[in-house]
């Protein structure tokens, strides 16, 4: 009686312990037996039944281990071709979930304007250095009679002036609707607008092509501590909550006050280092919106007040990151030796 | 604008016992901000140099003595003891004789123009104090009467010039705008050719001698026989100082602090200085009146505000005294008149103090914007914009990349060979003339991005979205928001396919047509339609890429968040694999189309090319049944004997 297989032990399994196996045949047929004889035989029974099904089990393993087949699970795993977002798409949509959060609209305004709404209607003068041929891209294009000379948008500020149109127009046509009602709305501004930008500069820090957000909110008393209140929200959702930001004062034409935004360094944690000055990072410009802006945006400066900030995006992608990266220019390179990093 | 200066000249006019680190770090938060602060050793003796940033607002600040006042005012809010020392600068009488001199100008372009005459200049060394201070703010030190100009400008804020009384032939200068090509030779030797409107000082016979708040020219430069100086300041107009210095790139710190609307009452304090220093340093004696022309002298300006205003701005309520304090340790006076302050500004702020919100800074800011509570506001929230395109655009570019897809960003700007030079737009003033134009398509941009990197064999498949801006006549271009991409060592059908996965993932029902196009080789380009609009085109380039391109908000348009409901079906379907030999040049797109249109033909897909052999798999499906052999066999030879007259196709046995 030998077993050369799973199968074949199987069988004597079966023949043995099976239903109608010899084993259990004779276990059937205990009644049969005198009353003595019945003890010794049925603890008899037992004993083979017992070291049966162990011998079995054991050379079931036996067969196991030989049958095993060769297989190596450690071999490398084919890997698919996986894509990359760029670090800015990345950056722009970890911008825009954290002011999502605080209830703040994002919306995008034309990459290619007109003076008025970069500059003039946000109170530039008409001499202001960003208003010269050094700075900003202009185009050759016929001017606007209304509006002025077309240009690249040198920041992302020109989304203020059409925010606000766009929330007036909007107030207007409720206006209309509720002519019976007379809306008592307010008219609250939160927005926020990513967006290209454009200036006429290439160096290892700086880019002709680059990405700006601006973050306007226009309501009834809005005043400094608002805006100190959303810096400092943004500040601990996006680089991390030990990391606390300060207003020094700055100066802009179309807010006023004005303020730089500061950001507590993390490289020295704020003790200062080389990197920074003395502890802290600039992070963005703000201010309150200049009264002349408001009137421009159709917006009545004596009954509403609001603020603005604005950055780059590259910025505080470096920032957070800490990506020493030695040229911003490679961002635009199309290298997928950089790309393929992210 | 940063400027550096010594603690030690800063300390000349700041009186307090405050350390430099207590200075730098508490006038950073309310005034000008000091970068750095570095300790040096100044002949034996232990110093520091501030590193200091003045917004360009402030050029009242931008000198050591702007500095010290707005130093004082800050301190003494933060409860550090601090006063400014006066410049004590007096007139002198003039003598008996004054040298003669004219000034004529034109009061558009010099608000202000003075001058002194100084004989008798014995001493031409610069002591060492005024090098080593000229020196730490980043200016050579030349001679005495030189670096007395700039260390003038340095302290007092105004720049100032020093010419050779007896080089200037008529004692006049005529101040007057340049024409278009007149040279000058500056003091250094360098030539220029102006372009016309500049402010130049002519000497009475058409030569130019000076092209003033700018730089000195070579004609009436001091050197080591002058025995007379003509000291001066003046006060020219800003804008035409910019344009100026920018256009012939002499970016001088005078020109620098000139543009920024110098105060043109400072002139004075800047000549009075200078006097005294050609008398203390060079033992130079007052040989002329102080010939002054100054046609509009500042008049007082008045700014009322109220209380309310200040602190509704401010979100906090500061004490009316308190307000009054702040405003008077900036130098204004503040009445206060039933609840609203008239304010006086004094001339050195003239220019940047005009509104109301303008008060509300200076008083926020020296009260500290870190003593104010930081809160998100608790008001409404705006009304919500739906259909924003954001979130579509991020669900393509996760499709996208999902595929293999990597994304760039290429420039917007692009040479003139990669547009239509008649339907793009042109940059006035590009950077070069590789980006000339505004992109009127994608597709040049991320052909050059593959070249790139098509440095390996390794397939890749590059992606971008971003604007394209179409010119239109007399407004904005549109600015169409396109999606495109380049395939790289990819075979054909699995680019095709990644494209075809993303629309489908977008239930958008599409079709291709097959087109010619310039860029494409010939008959290797198909376009994109769907419900009869044009949504984009894919092919293999001339270069060898597999190019598409998709607008994006027609996609956006078709795009259905969620798949129609199909009811599950109730009976399985047949499916079989068809092989079938197809004459050459057939367009296997089409020949499905014809397949997939059969009755009860639910599904087709092609399985397998060899040679001119293609099997495809063909799912046979009936809503109430499932057929049978015999029935399929029916549906089977319809279908063949269809493609064999329209393709000339013949079933393999």
């Amino acid at each position: 009686m030998a077993a050369g297989n799973d199968r074949e032990l199987e069988e004597i399994r079966i023949e043995y312990l099976g239903r109608s196996g010899r084993l259990t045949q004779i276990f059937k047929n205990i009644g049969n037996l005198e009353e003595g004889e019945k003890k010794s035989i049925g603890l008899l029974i037992n004993e083979s039944k017992n070291t049966l099904q162990k011998l079995i089990a054991t050379q079931k393993n036996k067969f196991k281990e030989t049958a095993r087949e060769w297989f190596d699970p450690t071999i490398p795993g084919e890997a698919p071709r996986t894509g990359s977002l760029h670090i800015i798409t990345q950056a722009i949509e970890e911008i825009a979930e954290v002011f999502k959060q605080i209830g703040f609209i994002r919306m995008r305004y034309p990459e290619v304007d007109w003076d008025w709404f970069a500059f003039e209607g946000l109170n530039f003068d008409k001499n202001h250095p960003a208003r010269d041929d050094w700075e900003t891209f202009w185009l050759n294009a016929p001017e606007s009679k209304k509006y002025g000379t077309m240009l690249l948008t040198p920041h992302t500020s020109n989304g203020q002036i059409r925010e606000m149109q766009r929330e007036m127009q909007r107030e207007m046509q409720r206006e209309m609707q509720r002519e019976m009602q007379r809306s008592k709305k307010n008219l609250p501004i939160r927005m926020i607008n990513i967006a290209k930008c454009y200036r006429r500069q290439s160096d290892i820090s700086h880019t002709p092509m680059f990405h700006q957000f601006e973050g306007l909110v226009v309501d009834k008393d809005i005043n400094i501590t608002h805006l100190k209140g959303v810096l400092d929200y943004f500040a601990k959702a996006y680089f991390g909550k030990g990391r606390v930001t300060r207003l020094r004062p700055h100066n802009f034409p179309f807010t006023e006050p004005s303020f730089e935004v500061d950001i507590t360094c993390d490289i020295c944690a704020g003790r200062g280092c080389r990197l920074c000055k003395e502890g802290w990072l600039e992070l963005a410009g703000a201010g309150m919106v200049h009264p002349n802006v408001l009137k421009n945006g159709g917006i009545d400066p004596k009954k509403y007040t609001g603020f603005a900030f604005g950055t780059g995006v590259e910025r505080v992608l470096m920032m957070k990151s800490g990506l020493k990266i030695p040229d911003l220019r490679l961002l635009y390179s199309s290298d997928l030796h950089f790309l393929g990093q992210f | 604008m940063n400027i550096q200066i010594l603690d030690s000249w800063l300390r000349e006019f700041l009186k307090t016992k405050a350390s430099a680190k207590l200075i730098a770090k508490t006038v950073s938060l309310s005034g000008p901000t000091f970068d750095r602060t570095n300790a040096v050793k100044v002949n034996n003796k232990k110093d520091w140099i501030y590193d200091v940033e003045v917004t360009t607002n402030r050029v009242d600040a931008m000198s050591v003595y702007g500095i010290a006042r707005e130093a004082v005012a800050v301190l003494s809010q933060s409860d550090i003891k601090a006063r400014l020392a006066p410049l004590n600068l007096k007139k002198d009488k003039s003598p008996a004789k004054s040298l003669p001199f004219t000034i004529v100008n034109n009061q558009k372009l010099a608000r202000r123009a003075m001058g002194i005459v100084i004989e008798n200049i014995e001493k031409r060394n610069t002591p060492d104090w005024m090098r080593v201070r000229l020196e730490t703010s980043g200016i050579r030190s030349l001679n005495a009467i030189v670096d007395i100009t700039n260390y003038v400008m340095l302290e007092i804020g105004h720049p100032t010039h020093a010419f050779d009384y007896d080089k200037i032939k008529n004692k006049k200068f005529i101040i007057r705008e340049s024409q278009k090509g007149e040279k000058i030779t500056s003091f250094d030797g360098k030539n220029y050719e102006l372009p016309g409107g500049d402010i130049i000082f002519d000497d009475g016979e058409g030569e130019i001698i000076d092209l003033p708040g700018i730089i000195g020219a070579k004609n009436s430069v001091v050197d080591e026989n002058t025995r007379k100086v003509l000291f001066f300041v003046d006060n020219s107009s800003p804008r035409i100082i910019r344009k100026t210095s920018m256009t012939l790139n002499i970016r001088t710190l005078a020109a620098a602090l000139n543009e920024k609307n110098v105060d043109p009452e400072l002139a004075e304090i800047a000549l009075l200085r200078g006097i005294n220093l050609f008398q203390t340093v060079c033992k130079g004696r007052i040989a002329s009146k102080i010939y002054d022309n100054y046609p509009n002298p500042y008049k007082t300006k008045t700014i009322s505000v109220s209380k309310k205003f200040i602190n509704s701005r401010l979100g906090i309520d500061i004490p009316n005294t308190q307000i009054k304090k702040i405003l008077v340790s900036l130098g204004f006076t503040a009445d206060l008149q039933k609840d609203e302050f008239k304010i006086q500004i004094p001339s050195f702020r003239a220019s940047d103090i005009n509104i109301p919100e303008d008060i509300v800074e200076e008083v926020a800011r020296i009260y500290g914007y870190h003593n104010l509570p930081s809160e998100l506001m608790a008001t409404s929230l705006p009304q919500p914009v739906f259909n924003t395109t954001f979130d579509f655009e991020a669900k393509l570019k996760n499709l996208l990349v999902g595929h293999g897809g990597r994304e760039v960003y290429t420039l917007s700007m692009v040479p003139a060979k990669w547009v239509d030079t008649k339907k793009a737009l042109e940059l006035k003033n590009p950077l070069g003339k590789n980006s000339r134009y505004l992109k009127t398509s994608l597709m040049p941009s991320l052909i050059e991005a593959a070249q790139k990197n098509r440095g390996g064999k390794e397939p890749f498949h590059i992606f971008e979205m971003a604007n394209v801006y179409i010119p239109k006549t007399g407004q904005l271009p549109k600015e169409k928001l396109t999606v495109a991409g380049v395939f790289f060592n990819y075979p054909y059908r699995e680019a095709k396919g990644i494209i075809e996965a993303i629309l489908k993932k977008l239930n958008i029902k599409y079709f291709f047509g097959a087109e010619d196009m310039a860029g494409f080789i010939p008959s290797k380009r198909v376009k994109i339609i769907s419900e009869g609009e044009l949504l984009g085109e894919l092919g293999v380039t001339e270069s060898d890429f597999i190019y598409w391109e998709l607008e994006v908000e027609k996609l956006r348009k078709l795009t259905k968040a969620l798949a129609r409901y199909q009811p599950i079906p109730k009976y399985p379907a047949q499916i079989e694999d068809l092989t079938l030999i197809l004459p050459p040049k057939t367009q296997v797109g089409e020949l499905m189309g014809l397949i997939e249109k059969q009755k009860y033909v639910s599904k087709v897909d092609l399985r397998d090319i060899h040679k001119d052999a293609y099997t495809f798999r063909i799912w046979y499906r009936h809503p109430s049944k499932t057929f049978t052999n015999k029935e399929v066999e029916k549906l089977r030879n319809k279908i063949v004997g269809e493609l064999s007259k329209k393709f000339g196709a013949v079933l393999k046995d």
